[in-house]
């Protein structure tokens, strides 16, 4: 242990080593004095006198090791604090620059910690890995999984200590007087063993209610529970009426359980042995294993392919082709935001540099003006090491001010990053803990040395102190020329944020002019619970859909009505499938793949994409069957028989020179369609922008089935330019014809696409915000020094006026002065914003990184800018008056 | 602090200290008493010097100090010189021995 660990901490013990060493000597001297013959009494008399004051030489003792650091720390930070009470206007200024520059980073910080550094909120949240198989054949595509060969992974791997499979549906509860959306998950056994949560109250499903006949349980969210039940503890025991099944409530789970997906309210068991479970080719489930301690994903690969090939030797029909794929679950769930969040965090580093550049500006323009006073302590035998500490102190204080305050800015950046991009995962993960409080004290730190060091050094230079009083005047020359240098800094940094700002701006508008092909305006989205259940007679599912499609689309207000599978239009989702002509010959090597979307037949004059050649697909409920509808008005629909559209794209890559309609297509892989089903292309559609506004559309095959799901997405073209005026009016309707369902998600179509590029927005918002404040600081920091040299020469400029100089002159001077500087730093700044123009590539659309219109715009912006921050330093020099300056001089 | 002494007294003082130490672990009184002893009484050193040097030097870390048992059989703070004090004495001395012939020189020269 250090010596001053010891003094700091261990004084006791410091005090009764000092005793015993003393005591010592005197217990010799006593011994010494009695062999020279004196009493006990007199001799130990003797021998205290002959030590002399013992306290005295403790007290010196304890000098030795009082720890010099903690007292002049103590002093320095007196001084520091005495020095901002005297200079409060300075000190303000580089609180908030440091405030704005530490908060902003720490605020990205924050929302980098808890996305991307931070292991998912369970425990050994590493473990969990998210599986899929995939049909090797068909482009790799992954698909859920059937549950018996989740089992069959489950029990023969060696390499995960448990697997567990889960899918959602939005079911309705029908206990409350209306019907209630919820979300309801399935999921296998060993699904909360699998997570390592357990509910917060209540228990687990015992394996009777995980098995055929045994009791309904389910396990509700913590949100659900203080909603319906107001966190009442007597919930357990509880029934919730989800469509035919009466659930028991056996537990609550804890609030921070959020997956599988967020808006989850229900959990409840699947039975393993259900007979609808038994079908290798029926595939359900979302997988989730946990590996067992010390496995890597690599080995979990090759176990897991090993497993899957011998499951392909046992059933060759329905497994000989399946691959599995294995990712990390944290990598799946925010993987995609990685590039935003650490460029943000780029540009929040970029302005704290800038923040750090500018106070060195404020702080050596500071140090002329503190020579006099570091000369008296020179004088007085200050140690230069000691002048430095204190200069740092004081520069430590006011970024400790500013990080603390910094720290509030943070706080309420972390729910600007909640508002901007909701979709953002774990964003309710972000918040202000030790973690960042800690990253805000190393910035501190780091902020303080960037911004301390060098005006210390410089300052506290005994030349510079030495002959400062004349050097005040006449000599500006060494001191200013680093001042420029750190000017331009700040416009090159600046120039580069801003750049980057610019593309991401000039990329997001170049999106909104993107023409979708399609019309998204004045169209309503929403969905209406069903039930998986319901998928075992796709003619009654469809029969159902396609009733309340005609029935909305006949309502007062809309134009036309439409569903479309699982995907909206113009909102990011892929769906390629390896598709085959079933006439001709395939060439093995050419693959088929496109996207699938499944339409009802009025999806495109609701969309408004146009029918390019051939004939749209026929209403299903008007072709005729052999049995004629009946009283009731019900209509059948034959879904034996299937018709597709493809799109432009699709024609022309594979079908070119002839035409594809008339052409059957068939296709792998899908729960709905049997492997011998072919689809008959009808006719051929214009090209849109399904899945999303930054891709150009791709060759998509359109199936001409509303029922690809028990819910699929409705849309509605309404009357009104405010379609969610319509919500009440098909709510009402919605609830005559199918009653006991819940509609839900009532959205315009706009508000998707837009909300689909919500980290976009952000991005964009956030770096433009970014790069404002460090043009603003930049500007300061020219400004500043400008109007210090300014004052400086004061005397040389009133002596010109005095000879006869034009005012103009002088204003020019100053200006040109201003602008060397802000175009070196811009041509610094194109530089480097090339330079780091690869960090934003692939979030751009429409633009290149190198954008010369972008760089150039920017960079006369700055110019401006500067010129203006320039003007008022220049002007005020010119209007000096000569003979007050000369006389003050 | 007991500056009492002149700067060479202080300077010198270290020294001897060291020397003493050189021959061999020994105690604060151990070292006050062969003081006295070896300068023949010429040179007595008081306990309010002798013990904040000791501890200065053993902060410097040219001396370090170990308890353990005296000859009277009492227990007592040793110090030892260290690898760094040995080095320090080297220096001490020789320019001691410097300083001492110049003055020396500038005496016999002058009378």
């Amino acid at each position: 242990m250090p010596w001053w660990w010891k003094s700091l901490f261990r004084k006791r013990a410091l005090d009764t080593q000092l005793n015993s060493e003393i005591r010592f000597h005197i217990d010799e001297l006593t011994d010494a004095n009695v062999a020279a013959g004196m009493s006990l009494e007199e001799a130990r008399r003797r021998a205290v006198l002959e030590f002399g004051g013992g306290e005295q030489i403790k007290e010196d003792l304890r000098d030795v090791h009082r720890v010099a650091i903690v007292e002049t720390t103590l002093a320095n930070l007196k001084s520091a604090l005495r020095f901002l009470r005297k200079s409060p206007s300075f000190s303000m200024t580089v609180i908030l620059t440091l405030a704005l520059g530490i908060g902003a980073n720490s605020a990205v910080f924050s929302a980098i910690d808890a996305i991307l550094l931070r292991p998912l909120p369970f425990p050994n949240g590493d473990q969990l890995m998210k599986l899929s198989q995939h049909y090797v054949k068909a482009n790799g595509v992954p698909t859920v999984v059937a549950p018996v060969r989740l089992e069959d992974w489950n029990r023969m791997n060696s390499t995960f200590q448990a697997m567990t499979g889960y899918y959602t549906e939005n079911s309705s509860e029908t206990s409350g007087t209306l019907p209630e959306k919820l979300s309801e998950a399935f999921v296998t056994q060993r699904f909360l063993q699998v997570w390592g949560v357990s509910p917060a109250l209540g228990r687990d499903f015992s394996p009777e209610e995980e098995h055929v006949g045994g009791p309904s349980a389910v396990l509700i969210s913590d949100r659900f529970w203080r909603n319906r039940f107001e966190a009442s503890q007597d919930v357990l025991g509880k029934k919730l009426r989800i469509g035919n099944r009466s659930l028991s409530i056996i537990g609550v789970m804890p609030a921070s359980f959020l997956f599988p997906e967020r808006d989850v309210d229900l959990w409840s068991a699947v039975p393993v042995d259900a007979p609808i479970a038994q079908n290798r080719r029926w595939t359900w489930y979302k997988v989730i294993g946990r590996l067992k301690p010390g496995v890597t994903l690599t080995q979990a690969q090759a176990n897991l392919a090993a497993v899957q090939a011998q499951l392909g030797r046992a059933y060759p029909e329905t497994d000989k082709d399946l691959a599995v794929e294995i990712k990390a679950l944290k990598e799946m769930t925010v993987g995609e935001s990685r590039g935003s969040l650490w460029m943000l965090f780029a540009s929040v580093t970029l302005l704290l540099l800038i923040a750090c550049t500018n106070i060195v500006t404020l702080l050596l323009a500071r140090a002329t003006q503190r020579q006099h006073e570091i000369a008296v302590r020179f004088s007085l035998g200050a140690s230069r090491s000691a002048i430095v500490t204190q200069l740092l102190t004081e520069v430590f204080v006011l970024a400790f001010f500013g990080a603390t305050l910094g720290l509030f800015v943070a706080a309420g950046t972390s729910k600007v990053f909640r508002s901007l991009a909701s979709g953002l995962p774990r964003v309710e993960e972000i918040r202000l803990d030790w973690r960042v409080m800690l990253y805000a004290l190393a910035c501190t730190i780091v902020a303080t040395l960037l911004c301390g060091l060098v005006p210390a050094i410089r300052g506290s230079s005994r030349t510079l102190s030495g002959s400062l009083a004349q050097a005040n005047r006449t000599q500006v020359s060494g001191r200013n020329r680093l001042q420029w240098l750190l000017v331009g800094t700040q416009v090159a940094l600046a120039v580069t944020l801003l750049a980057g700002a610019g593309l991401l701006f000039r990329s997001l508008r170049a999106l909104g002019q993107v023409s979708p092909g399609f019309d998204a305006s004045r169209v309503l989205t929403f969905r209406i619970s069903g039930s998986y259940g319901e998928t075992a007679d796709w003619e009654k599912l469809s029969q159902r859909i396609e009733q309340s499609v005609e029935v909305l689309g006949k309502l007062p207000g809309v134009e036309a009505a439409a569903t479309t599978g699982d995907d909206l239009p113009g909102v990011p989702q892929h769906y390629p499938t390896e598709l085959e002509f079933v006439e001709g010959e395939q060439d093995p090597e050419h693959k088929i793949v496109a996207e699938s979307r499944f339409v009802s037949p009025s999806f495109f004059s609701t969309m408004q994409i146009p029918l390019l050649a051939g004939q749209g697909c026929r209403d299903p409920l008007l072709v005729p069957k052999s049995t004629p509808a009946d009283l009731t008005g019900m209509r059948h629909v034959d879904v034996t028989r299937i018709e597709v559209l493809v799109n432009r794209s699709f024609a022309a890559t594979y079908a070119p020179g002839s035409t594809a309609v008339g052409r059957h297509l068939s296709v792998q892989g899908l729960a709905f369609l049997k492997p011998e089903q072919a689809g008959e292309i009808r006719g051929i559609v214009g090209d849109a922008r399904e899945e999303g506004m930054n891709h150009e559309p791709s060759p998509t095959v359109y199936w001409c089935m509303s029922a690809s799901g028990p819910d699929p997405f409705y849309i509605v073209r309404t009357h009104s330019a405010q379609p969610l005026t319509m919500a009440g009016t098909l709510r009402q309707k919605i609830q005559e014809i199918e009653p006991g369902r819940s509609v839900f998600g009532i959205t315009p179509l706009e508000e998707l696409i837009d909300d689909a590029f919500a980290e976009n927005r952000m991005r964009t918002v956030l770096l433009t915000f970014f790069a404002a404040t460090a043009v603003s600081l930049a500007c300061i920091g020219l400004y500043g020094t400008l109007s210090y040299s300014v004052n400086v020469r004061q005397r040389e400029v009133g002596l010109r006026l005095a000879l006869g100089a034009l005012r103009g002159q002088i204003t020019k001077q100053f200006l040109l002065q201003g602008l060397r500087v802000t175009l070196v730093g811009c041509a610094a700044g194109w530089v480097l914003a090339l330079a780091c123009s690869r960090i934003l590539s692939g979030m751009l659309y429409g633009v290149s990184p190198s954008d010369v219109v972008t760089l150039s715009s920017v960079v006369l912006l700055v110019i401006i800018v500067a010129m203006v921050a320039s003007l008022v330093p220049a002007v005020r020099a010119a209007r000096l008056d000569p003979m007050r300056v000369l006389r003050e001089e | 602090m007991a500056v009492d002494r002149s700067d060479l007294l202080q300077g010198t003082l270290d020294m001897l200290i060291l020397k003493i130490v050189a021959l061999g672990p020994v105690h604060g009184y151990g070292i006050s008493q062969r003081i006295q002893q070896v300068s023949r009484e010429v040179l007595q050193v008081q306990q309010g010097s002798l013990y904040p040097a000791l501890h200065r030097l053993e902060k410097r870390g040219w001396l370090a100090a170990t308890w353990g048992e005296s000859e009277s059989g009492r227990q007592a703070k040793f110090y030892r010189l260290s690898a760094k004090g040995r080095k320090q004495l080297q220096l001490e001395e020789s320019q001691w021995n410097r300083l001492a012939e110049a003055i020396a020189l500038v005496l016999r020269s002058a009378s």
